[in-house]
């Protein structure tokens, strides 16, 4: 038990400096594609020191109530997936930290951020059903939602549920809104809505949203390396390989509709999950 | 534990007694004495007697563990004959009430149902006398919990909400309409308690039709056009609801040689049940649905919104709806294990899906609260489908954790239409300036419906964990919550946001009477879900092993532990908590931190507030407002094919029977 807390400590102390790199990798490789230098790899780092040194500006208190909350999810999120916990409960805890944002960017008087918020909603109901089917998956398998009985399982889970590895790179794509499902909100304020639901975050709020989209990225390709777990660097390796698939897409890609990524999530997207449920129904154990 | 000693003398007919008749009288009284100090007085005496009854009944349950029951003695009165007269009594009333107001439909359904309910007279000489017995297992005790308490909180808050209603619509003292409302009000409290602890059938029918009856003199309170027409309308479906009741008691009569619940839970049930029992528990399940207001039945319950606000937090919160997913609760074991409850839980599944998809459409901040209430009690039926301790445990939380969240989040409404005269959640934005207190309660009921660590989020991953086995219907669980989340945070948004432009927020006043009855079901929401773990092993275990003690072959202990429950709940409450106050007070914002939006581009003030400069030097101003999909969700574009497959689930169910 005490070991478990201790491990989930050292995940949550050491996924930002992770999450750091990966974020910092992502701009130099896409500065590369775009012909850029780009910046220095360690550049969200000094983005977010940064970020916590400005003057503190809010425009309610409601915003940072649901900045903190956003982070503490993500970060909670993260220590349960170590701990092996039930991966249905996290997912929710997970969807708590989105809609708490989502509510801070409708609590603000920008029209852009409202309209950011709107469409989050949306990114939301596009991909929630994709992971709630995933851990569905891992249920037929163990007869359990628990993370920690997919590490006892003996077949790497990509091979028995090989749609769900193209479903989990599409949810990271609508979660870290890269192109083509960066609707909501983009890295870049070049678009019509300027930063979307982040519009009116700033300074030390920006910085731990920031930082808790650091925890997210551990967080979903900890998802992934959980789809071989049999052999850790073949699972990092599938891991990064997703990653890069979505920091392509994201540069090959025009921005679509909103409309456009709730059909193509709940069409595509659930067919794939949906058949691959069957598969499993069909041929899996059902224990209990 | 001595201390509760004495209340194990107290008789359970005695409690029964206060339980369903104190209403009536102290109804009674509010109709007879005409006087403000009176009604307020009376209401909330009444309120407080039904509270203590409803708590000694759980103290005598938690105290002695088994379930209470007693019976009248047979030869005491001709019970036969005073159950049956008061079903005719109540036919009668109906078909008055349809001639009264013409309505050709409540006129020939309840003739049907006159017809049956004279068969089963005639027919079934040979049973027990009716001797009223009563019946308290643990479902009974949350039941009366839920209707006695919370009830009760909903009629007090009715007294400050009528006495305005009353005045916005220009009805003096003299004329007033409060005396026969609160009488109304009351005995539906009473026969509520009377269906839950009843343990003869007939008792119960008769219990369940006059929630019909007052369900209709409340929801046609105000008199108007629209008011009698959604009225009759709720009539007629809860009236066609009742045939099917009545149908059942005439078959269980006939094969099953008796009306008493428990008799007939303990009689071959289940894989072993012949077909004309299966046949009777396929039409309780048809007058279920239609008193839950399932699809196709919901409308009733959409028209109801038109009644004064309390009638509302009644009907959806803690009477009327919960009676049919109480029956098919208390009636589980005995479908357990036939294609029946497989049907029922994809029957409730859908109406679960369909309505959260059909909130997303609405604007109307009632219906939405409608559509969810019709969603939560198709899911409570799928979990009673799939009739497995951890679905029927989910099952029980669901009915309080929505009672308490929903009788908060209508009352709420209430007083904001009181407020901002509309009840459009449009009209809502920015409400957070305008009503801050309340706005605040109404987003903790909100949150309490969707979020973790809430308990019907909790309910919720209990019911899809037991929803595996059953693929089709683990589909419309994991659907159905995903549109619950988009439905509840648009409306969560429309409340907090506003367009810019300096407001300053002022605490608004509220009524001593609303005050008290919003703070107590806040309370009760946010420490009865902390408080999820013990309410789980005290209340809700206890309650499923006595169901599952009747289901032959699963007879033994009951093992709830789950994955879900086994989360370190403790560390994700403390760090939620922490995250939510920190900011409050640590980091609270100065008011000179508070800063406006950002608005990019060229601004002008314009006569309609904040404005741009446009293309061609054109001024345009600025308005927000909400997405609705109305293209993709509408009502008008779904509801005839959602109802149409919902009443072939519902031939499905009947049709399960046959093909056995």
């Amino acid at each position: 038990m005490m070991a478990e807390y201790l491990t989930a400590l050292a995940a949550v102390l050491a996924a930002p400096f992770l999450g750091g790199i990966l974020m910092g990798l992502d701009r130099v490789v896409s500065a590369r594609l775009q012909s850029r230098q780009g910046p220095p790899l360690v550049q969200p780092f000094y983005d977010i020191l940064k970020l916590f040194a400005k003057r503190r500006m809010a425009a309610n208190t409601f915003q940072m109530i649901s900045v903190s909350v956003y982070l503490a999810s993500m970060v909670l999120s993260l220590a349960l997936l170590v701990m092996g916990q039930d991966l249905l409960v996290l997912l929710f805890i997970l969807a708590l930290g989105n809609i708490m944002l989502i509510l801070g960017g409708f609590s603000v008087k920008s029209p852009y951020s409202q309209l950011g918020s709107q469409r989050e909603v949306i990114v939301l109901l596009a991909y929630e059903p994709l992971l709630v089917c995933m851990v569905v998956g891992t249920y037929i398998l163990t007869g359990s939602f628990s993370a920690a009985s997919v590490f006892g399982l003996e077949r790497p889970l990509a091979l028995s549920m090989p749609a769900f590895v193209i479903t989990q790179t599409l949810v990271m794509a609508m979660k870290l809104h890269k192109s083509p499902f960066d609707v909501s909100a983009s890295h870049h304020a070049h678009q019509e809505l300027v930063r979307g639901i982040y519009t009116e975050f700033s300074g030390p709020q920006m910085a731990v949203i920031e930082l808790a989209h650091l925890y997210e990225l551990v967080l979903l390709l900890g998802f992934i390396v959980l789809f071989w777990h049999t052999n850790l660097v073949v699972g990092i390796v599938l891991a990064l390989a997703c990653h890069a698939a979505v920091i392509v897409l994201d540069n090959v890609s025009a921005r679509m509709t909103t409309r456009w990524m709730f059909g193509f999530t709940w069409s595509v997207g659930l067919a794939l999950a949906a058949a691959n449920l069957a598969a499993l129904y069909a041929t899996g154990p059902l224990p209990r | 534990m001595g201390l509760l000693e004495p209340l194990l003398k107290i008789s359970p007919l005695t409690l029964a007694a206060v339980l369903v008749f104190s209403p009536a009288l102290f109804g009674v009284v509010v109709f007879a004495v005409r006087t403000k100090w009176s009604r307020k007085g009376v209401v909330t005496v009444a309120g407080w007697v039904l509270t203590l009854a409803a708590i000694t009944v759980f103290a005598i349950a938690f105290v002695s563990r088994t379930a209470l029951s007693a019976t009248l003695p047979a030869k005491a009165a001709p019970w036969s004959m005073i159950v049956a007269g008061g079903d005719l009594a109540l036919l009668a009333a109906i078909l008055v009430i349809a001639v009264r107001f013409r309505s050709a439909m409540v006129f020939g359904v309840a003739l049907v149902q006159l017809a049956v309910v004279l068969y089963a007279e005639l027919t079934g000489g040979h049973a027990a006398e009716a001797a009223p017995s009563v019946f308290i297992d643990w479902l009974s005790v949350v039941m009366v919990m839920i209707v006695s308490v919370i009830g009760s909180i909903i009629a007090v808050y009715g007294l400050p909400y009528m006495k305005e209603h009353e005045r916005h619509l220009g009805i003096d003292e003299a004329g007033s309409h409060r005396p026969g409302f609160f009488l109304t009000m009351l005995v539906f409290l009473g026969a509520m308690n009377g269906l839950v602890i009843s343990d003869d059938l007939r008792w119960v029918f008769f219990f369940w039709e006059v929630t019909t009856l007052c369900s209709f003199l409340l929801i046609r309170h105000d008199g108007t056009d629209l008011a009698n027409t959604n009225a009759l309308r709720a009539l007629w479906m809860n009236t066609l609801g009742g045939v099917g009741f009545a149908v059942a008691i005439v078959l269980f009569g006939a094969h099953a040689h008796t009306y008493s619940v428990q008799a007939l839970l303990r009689s071959p049930m289940g894989a072993a049940a012949s077909l004309p029992i299966l046949a009777a528990l396929a039409c309780l399940m048809f007058a279920a649905f239609t008193k839950s207001a399932q699809m196709p039945f919901h409308s009733w319950l959409l028209g109801a919104m038109v009644a004064p606000t309390p009638v509302s937090a009644l009907l959806h919160s803690s009477t009327m709806v919960k009676a049919g997913v109480y029956l098919l609760m208390r009636f589980a074991p005995a479908f357990h294990g036939t294609q029946l409850s497989n049907v029922l839980a994809i029957a409730g599944g859908f109406t679960f899906v369909a309505t959260a998809f059909l909130a997303i459409g609405q604007t109307n901040a009632k219906k939405i609260l409608a559509y969810s209430t019709i969603s939560n009690l198709g899911l409570i039926i799928a979990c009673t489908g799939l009739n497995r301790p951890l679905a029927l445990a989910a099952a029980v939380m669901l009915l309080i954790f929505h009672a308490l969240s929903k009788g908060l989040l209508f009352m709420a409404c209430g007083v904001v239409e009181h407020g901002i005269h509309s009840r459009d959640i449009e009209d809502m934005q920015g409400l957070v300036n305008r009503m801050p207190l309340t706005t605040l309660i109404m987003v903790i009921g909100i949150l309490s419906m969707l979020l973790p660590p809430f308990g019907v989020l909790i309910a919720k991953l209990a019911a899809i964990e037991a929803s595996v086995h059953l693929p089709l219907a683990m589909g419309m669980l994991v659907i159905g919550s995903t549109l619950t989340v988009a439905f509840w945070t648009k409306w969560t948004g429309r409340l907090l946001a506003s367009e810019p432009g300096a407001v300053h927020p002022k605490i608004e006043h509220l009524h001593v009477m609303y005050f008290v009855p919003l703070v107590l079901l806040t309370v009760g929401a946010v420490a009865f879900s902390l408080a999820v773990f013990p309410l789980l092993t005290e209340l809700v275990e206890p309650a499923v092993t006595q169901y599952y003690a009747l289901v032959p072959g699963a007879a033994g202990g009951v093992d709830l532990s789950t994955d879900v429950l086994a989360v370190p709940w403790l560390l994700v409450f403390g760090v939620m908590a922490t995250a939510v106050l920190a900011p409050v007070l640590v980091a609270r914002t100065r008011p000179d931190e508070e800063v406006g939006a950002y608005m990019c581009g060229e601004q002008i003030e314009t006569p309609n507030g904040s404005g741009f400069i446009t293309v061609a030097e054109q001024s345009c101003s600025l308005s927000i407002r909400g997405h609705y999909f109305e293209r993709y969700v509408g009502e008008d574009r779904h509801t005839l094919w959602m109802s149409l497959v919902a009443a072939s689930l519902i031939a499905g169910m009947f049709g399960s029977v046959a093909v056995r």
